[in-house]
């Protein structure tokens, strides 16, 4: 009788856990080639140099120039004179910066803000692939550059808190309109001037912009404000009323305050 | 005005007693800028955990309905300090100072006011 040695069959391919859940793996490998370019998403658009970010920008999130100048760090006239001789915002604020006209603190912050803010929206879930264009314009400057795992570490942060405060994220993109709470929670003023804001038309975005806040920020305040029944989502499509077939009994008259709580309580329960 | 770097390295360095600092938005939770800590200390953590902190202390006065501001914030533990300083600015900008001292070394009423110098330094 003879022995008949079975090799071991080869291991099967499994699927990466860790390569799945990273938010972009062609960014992680741009990072990891530290490549200098510039990826375009669904969402927005961040500047690479040397596989670090140094720049993002997404139309969600407000711009560093809206940060600067909403609230006078500096004068909306001294940005435009410097983005008109610039090639970007980013090259606008280092002119700022080196004319003297502009703190580098306050600079610093008000970008590192806008990267975060707008990779935040860059990195959202997108249905179209990205691209990326091999480019030697973005560098490091003089303005902090932020790592890409950094970057990443801090949206999934980010995406974490937004759906404990409220996982409902229909109030993120839709027109917001204000509700009577049954009992009215206290607004913090941050909060206040969000609220004072929401008026049928604009969005999270919108209402960001108009303050000069970061969107994120914003989409903080509004879900915290929806959880608080303060603020809903006008629904995006309302139905069309047909003539033509029987309209059922309107439903009676209620006046029961804690509908509007049941009401919440059961979209969030739907959310989770 | 310093940028962020040179005001967490001076408050550091001429804090006496300073093991950490960082500079955090409370909004998000996310530090702008950390220095010191130690393996044991993330002190990435440990200014996400604070923005809670602080998040609770502004509900309490809001439904106290009291009108003033947090200036700062003292924790005392048995072998440290955690000093929370806002920053005050025109725009609500939200972000806070947290430093982090050793209680054998440090001087907490000198820590306080070297921390409002640096704030004021920084200022938006």
């Amino acid at each position: 009788m003879t022995l008949v040695q079975i090799p071991t069959p080869p291991p099967l391919p499994v699927r990466d856990k860790t390569a799945g859940r990273a938010l972009s793996p062609m960014l992680t490998r741009l990072a990891e080639e530290r490549a200098t370019g510039i990826l375009v998403r669904e969402h927005g658009t961040l500047y690479l140099a040397e596989g670090r970010v140094v720049h993002a920008e997404s139309p969600f999130a407000p711009g560093l120039d809206v940060l600067l100048t909403a609230h006078g760090t500096l004068a909306s006239a001294a940005w435009q004179r410097a983005a008109a001789r610039a090639s970007g915002p980013l090259r606008a604020a280092e002119l700022l910066l080196d004319e003297g006209l502009l703190p580098a603190g306050a600079l610093e912050l008000c970008h590192l803000d806008a990267v975060y803010d707008a990779g935040y929206f860059t990195l959202a879930p997108s249905s179209t692939p990205g691209r990326f264009r091999y480019d030697n314009t973005p560098r490091v400057g003089p303005l902090p550059s932020v790592p890409v795992v950094a970057l990443e570490r801090e949206t999934l942060r980010r995406r974490l808190l937004l759906h404990r405060l409220w996982p409902d994220p229909a109030a993120d993109g839709a027109p917001l309109i204000r509700t009577d709470p049954a009992r009215a929670a206290p607004v913090t003023p941050r909060q206040r001037a969000v609220l004072d804001r929401v008026d049928g038309v604009r969005t999270a975005v919108g209402i960001a912009r108009n303050l000069g806040r970061q969107a994120f920020h914003t989409l903080v305040d509004v879900r915290r404000l929806a959880a608080a029944g303060h603020v809903t989502p006008l629904a995006p499509h309302p139905p069309e009323p047909r003539v033509t077939a029987p309209s059922p009994l309107p439903p009676p008259p209620v006046t029961d305050p804690d509908i509007a709580l049941l009401k919440r309580l059961r979209d969030a329960l739907e959310a989770l | 005005m310093a940028n962020t770097e040179t005001a967490l390295k001076e408050a550091l360095t001429s804090v006496e007693g300073a093991t950490g600092v960082a500079l955090v938005d409370y909004t998000s939770g996310m530090a702008l800028g950390t220095l010191g800590g130690s393996k044991s200390f993330d002190m990435n953590v440990a200014a996400a955990g604070n923005t809670d902190v602080i998040r609770a202390k502004m509900r309490t006065m809001e439904m106290l309905g009291l009108k003033g501001e947090i200036e700062d914030v003292l924790i005392t533990l048995s072998d440290q300090y955690h000093l929370i300083r806002l920053l005050k600015s025109r725009g609500g900008n939200g972000l806070f100072l947290y430093l982090v001292l050793d209680s054998s070394r440090a001087n907490l009423a000198m820590a306080r006011h070297q921390l409002k110098k640096i704030e004021q330094e920084l200022e938006i």
